[in-house]
Order: structure tokens, then sequence, then C-alpha cells
């Protein structure tokens, strides 16, 4: 079984990620904890942005209405988790299927903007509707005492509860990929009508991998809410994290399984570093990294070294004049 | 009546405004085929520099726009020539990427350099108005509006009428075939940004001139607002833009007028949905932009 080990590695990447859990302390559970949850993000927007092609810059309203459908049923209706959580990817589906049909009409940069204007739409929605969500004064989560529909999981509960989201994501993304459904999706991508003269219905693709995608950044969404406990509508409806889910995938090297996980630690890894290390440089300093990244490493650090390894040549010079005018 | 007329008039003269951020927008866009989310960083940048001119050397902002646009242009040859230009003909998100970056790099200076108050320049002018029919219109954003259609007007005109113009639109419809006629492609589309940057920075001057900025939300807002009126207005399209700010501007502010809550907000994004829906091509946009299939 030669095409087994990326399995093998995966499951042993996961075992030693629960048991690194019982040598590192709490802080550092909370650092890792972020990182899995970017790597559900960006195996997510990979599958949509990256595979099908279609950049879509409104994943952060699947997001949002994931971690508000979860507040809003336990808050208000004193609804476990989860059966909460369930309910969350639902409407985070639903919500894809709805806008996705018109929009995915679109192309490039069209569909970009289009999503976009979804995200801020529901995001507006979301904040008018007081009466239900709270709207501005944001919402909270009963954690304590009786009042508490599910007990909070603490640190090291939710350090394993985004480990497996991620892991499911990854899983997710790696099993689609190598199935006929991924083929598609790569058709799709390159080139549309082309695709569909062989037979595949390309609307079919595109709304699939779109209910895909939001599936996953809803369930994450979801468990994020569960986290925070108190959260506002800016709060997980903004746009810098469809932002950093494009940066983690395109960094990392689009339309690959590993792209998004090597894009999704290392900028995470990265942006945390900066953070405590650098303090008012941060943003200078992490602007300038995507700058020189997308200058060097235009089709994904991962894309790059394997080309490189294949043609021997790794030469980044090269690699520059690649998309040059 | 009189509030709506009031808040139709407001509208216009802000829609003038929001126009000229867009145009430039909308060129590079057009032309490129680059979504370039630094422009409202430089907008600001724009405004930062005719700021300074006015605190330190008394400059009057109409009359510092000369400097400010020089120095954009130069700013916007350098970067498109020594940065953009590397993955011109990379995958749609990486110019995205590149430009975000950069906005970051460039917002984040402002911010070290001068700190995130709020800012405005001071004019005996600005806050100034005058009264036709009980309509209030302050003389600062009426200058601001005309000072919008006339750049526009000329742009058009460079565009169409003059050697580099009609360079300039060459190569945006097809730069092979453009390149084959002796157009330098790099130099042509370092001045397409140099000539946005430049129009940026004027509108940044402006918006110094009639309001407040600074380098945190000010440069998001303005380019999700050229996003909005390029997208209405059709790509690459002077009048386009002019018009979509205009119709921005007025749907804004009776929005403003007649809607509760931050429902306002969502005017923006609503017009641009609904355009993309109905649409595609903007108002006046030419089916060769609107219908263009990207890859």
């Amino acid at each position: 079984m030669a095409n087994s080990w990326p399995t093998l590695a995966g499951i042993a990447v996961f075992l030693a990620m629960l048991g690194l859990q019982q040598l590192i302390e709490p802080g550092t559970q909370r650092l890792l904890t972020a990182v899995f949850l970017f790597v559900a993000l960006a195996q997510a927007w990979n599958i949509i942005g990256g595979y099908t092609g279609y950049a879509s810059f409104g994943q952060v309203a699947f997001f949002g209405l994931g971690a508000y459908t979860v507040a809003v049923l336990m808050n208000n209706y004193h609804v476990s988790f989860w059966a909460a959580m369930p309910v969350a990817i639902v409407i985070g589906v639903a919500f894809a299927v709805g806008i996705g049909v018109p929009l995915l009409r679109l192309r490039g940069h069209y569909f970009a903007i289009a999503t976009l204007g979804a995200a801020e739409g529901a995001r507006e929605v979301i904040n008018n509707m007081t009466p239900v969500t709270g709207g501005g004064g944001g919402i909270t989560i009963p954690t304590f005492g009786d009042q508490a529909p599910t007990a909070y999981l603490g640190k090291p509960g939710f350090y394993i509860a985004f480990l497996v989201v991620a892991a499911a994501s990854v899983a997710i993304a790696a099993v689609l990929a190598r199935s006929r459904f991924g083929y598609a999706m790569v058709a799709v991508n390159q080139d549309e009508d082309a695709a569909a003269s062989v037979g595949i219905n390309t609307t079919l693709v595109k709304v699939i991998a779109f209910g895909v995608s939001a599936a996953i950044v809803a369930c994450a969404g979801a468990f994020y809410a569960f986290q925070q406990i108190a959260f506002y509508p800016t709060d997980v409806f903004d746009t810098s994290f469809t932002v950093l889910m494009v940066i983690m995938v395109v960094i990392g090297g689009s339309g690959t399984v590993l792209g998004p996980l090597v894009g999704a630690v290392g900028l995470e890894l990265l942006a945390q570093y900066l953070r405590v290390n650098l303090g008012i440089y941060n943003q200078l300093i992490f602007g300038a990294i995507i700058v020189l990244v997308v200058i060097f490493f235009p089709q994904g650090v991962v894309n790059f070294f394997r080309d490189a390894w294949r043609s021997r040549n790794f030469s980044i010079l090269d690699n520059v004049r690649r998309y040059r005018l | 009546m009189s509030q709506f007329l009031q808040a139709a008039a407001y509208g216009f003269v802000q829609g003038g405004l929001l126009a000229l951020v867009a145009v430039g927008f909308s060129l590079v866009w057009g032309i490129m085929n680059v979504i370039n989310l630094s422009h409202g960083a430089l907008a600001v940048t724009g405004a930062y520099l005719a700021w300074l001119l006015n605190t330190h050397f008394g400059i009057d902002p109409f009359l510092s726009i000369p400097i400010v646009a020089a120095c954009m242009f130069v700013l916007g040859y350098v970067i498109q020539r020594g940065l953009i230009n590397l993955v011109i003909n990379a995958p749609i998100f990486l110019t995205l990427l590149l430009t975000f970056g950069l906005g970051l790099v460039i917002l984040n200076t402002l911010q070290l350099v001068f700190t995130a108050d709020d800012r405005s320049i001071e004019t005996s002018y600005a806050s100034q108005s005058f009264v036709i029919w009980t309509v209030n219109i302050p003389y600062g954003r009426l200058g601001a509006c005309a000072l919008a259609v006339a750049i526009t007007v000329l742009l058009a005109l460079v565009m169409t009428r003059t050697r580099l113009g009609r360079a300039i639109g060459a190569t945006g419809m097809d730069r092979g075939a453009a390149r084959l006629m002796g157009i330098r492609a790099r130099h042509i589309y370092a001045v397409t940004f140099g000539i946005s940057a430049a129009l940026a920075g004027i509108a940044g001057t402006m918006i110094a001139t009639v309001g407040t900025f600074n380098p945190t939300s000010t440069p998001s807002q303005l380019t999700l607002d050229a996003f909005v009126i390029s997208v209405l207005g059709g790509l690459g399209n002077m009048y386009g833009a002019l018009a979509g700010g205009l119709v921005l501007g007025v749907a804004e502010s009776i929005g403003g007028l007649v809607l509760t809550g931050t429902w306002v907000n969502a005017i923006a994004m609503a017009v641009l949905i609904l355009t993309l829906i109905i649409r595609p091509s903007g108002l006046i946009g030419k089916a060769q932009y609107g219908g263009r299939v990207e890859v």
C-alpha cells in the first residue's frame, strides 16, 4: 500500500497532538487551539477556493451564523451544545446553498465581491434581530451552575474539540480530493465549459463544494462561540477571518491538502510570535511577510517545494520570474 | 420634504467625493484586472501628505493637490513596477493578497509615524455653507464634488484623446497585441497604477478637507466603497464610476433618513448584490468588461 502513508502520517500526527496535550501548559494549549481552528477554516476555504476555484470572500458568514445559532439556542432555548452544534451546521449549509445557487453563476472577482456582500448582509441581519440575538449588544452563553445547558469544556476540553474539528476537516479534504468528486472540482476550476461538456453537472459540483466548505466553517464557528462564551456580531463576522483563511491557503498552496495545513500552522504561529515579541510592529511585519511570500512563492510554499523536488530546480529567482510581466 | 432634499443634496456632494476615490480603483481594475485592496491606504497616505503640507507650510489643501498628486504618482509607479508587475500573471487571489499585505504595511507605517488619532485639515471655508431654497450646501464638499467631476472628465479625455491614454486602453483590451504594437506594457501598467494612486491621493486630500481621517478605520471603508462603486458603475469606465458614486452617496444618505438601526450599513452591499444579479456590467459598463471571463 504505497499510497497509505499520508493517512498513517495523519493519524500519527493526530495521536501525537493528543499525547502532547499532557505535556504542555494551558497557555500553550490555547495557542494550539487557535492553530487548530485556523487549520479547519483554511481547509474549508481550500475546498471552494482552492479546488473549485471560486474565491469566496464571505466564508465568515458561515462562521458567524454557526456561532450565533449555538449561542441563541443555548441562551434562549436552553438547548444542549451537542444538539445545537448540528443545527448550526445545517443552518450554515442552508445559507450556503441559498446564496450559492444565484451567486455561483458569477465568476472571478465578481463572485468574490458578491460573497463579501452576502457576509456583510448576514452580519447586519444578525445585528438588527435584537430581540433574538441581542443585536449590537452581543450575546452570552450561560456556562455556570444550573443555567448552563452544557458544562463549559475548559482549555483541555476545547483543545481536544478543535483538534478533532481540524482533523475531520483534513480528512474530509483528503477524501474529497481523491474522489471522483475531487476531479470534478478541479475540472470546474481549470475550465468550466470543458467540464460541463464532458458531463459534469458544474452547478451541482459548485454548490456541493460550497456547502461542504460552509459545514466545516459553521461547525468551527459553533465551537468558537462556546469557547468565547460572550461575543458581538462584529467579532464573529469579522472579515479578517475570511482574509486569514485566504492568505493561509494561498501561502501554503491552494488545491492541495497539505497546503492549507502548512499555511495555517505556519502563519498562525508566526502571527502569535509577532504579537508577543514585536508589539506595535507586528502588523507591519506581518504585512511585509505576506508581500514577500506572494512575490517569492506565488504558487504556495507546498506547490513550490513539490515542483522544485520533481524538477530538481530550487532556484527562487526562476520562481519569481514565473508570473512576471 | 425639505429633509429629503437636504439628504439628497448632502448625498450628492458626498457621492462626488466617493466617486473620486473610486475612479482610480476602477481604472486599475478595468485595465489590469487587479483589485487594489491598498487603494484606501493610498488615499489616506495622500491625506497625510496634504495634512503635513498644511500644518507645516500652511498650504491650502486645494493648492497642495498638484504636489500630493505628483508624490502619489511616483509612489504608485514604483509599487506597480517593483511589486505588482511581478505577479500580474498569477491567479487573482495573489494580486489581492499582495495589495492586502501592501495596505497593511502602508497603514501600519502611517500609524507608527502619525499615531492612530483622527486628523483633519482646518480651513476657513470648509465648514461654511450657503442655502438654496431651504437646502444647506457646504462649500468644502461642493468644491470636492466639482473637483471630482472635473477630474473624471479630464481623465476620460486623456484616456480617449491622447497617445498615452490610448496605449493604456489598448493594453487593457489585449496586452499581447499591445506589446506587439510596441507598447511597453510594464511601463504602461506602472503609469496606470501611478495615475490611480495620484487620484487616490487627491481624493484623500479632499476627505481630509471636509472631514476627519485616521489610519485604522478610514482606509478599509474607502476601499469597500470604491469596490461597490466600481461594480455599480462598470469597470474601467470613468463616467460609470462618477455615476456610481453619486448613486451610492444619495442612496446611503436617504437610506440613513428612512431606515432605523444599523441597516444603513447594509445599503452599499444591497446595491452591490442587486447590481451583480440584475446588471453585472454596471450602469454604464461595456459588455467587454462586465462579460469578460476572468481566470
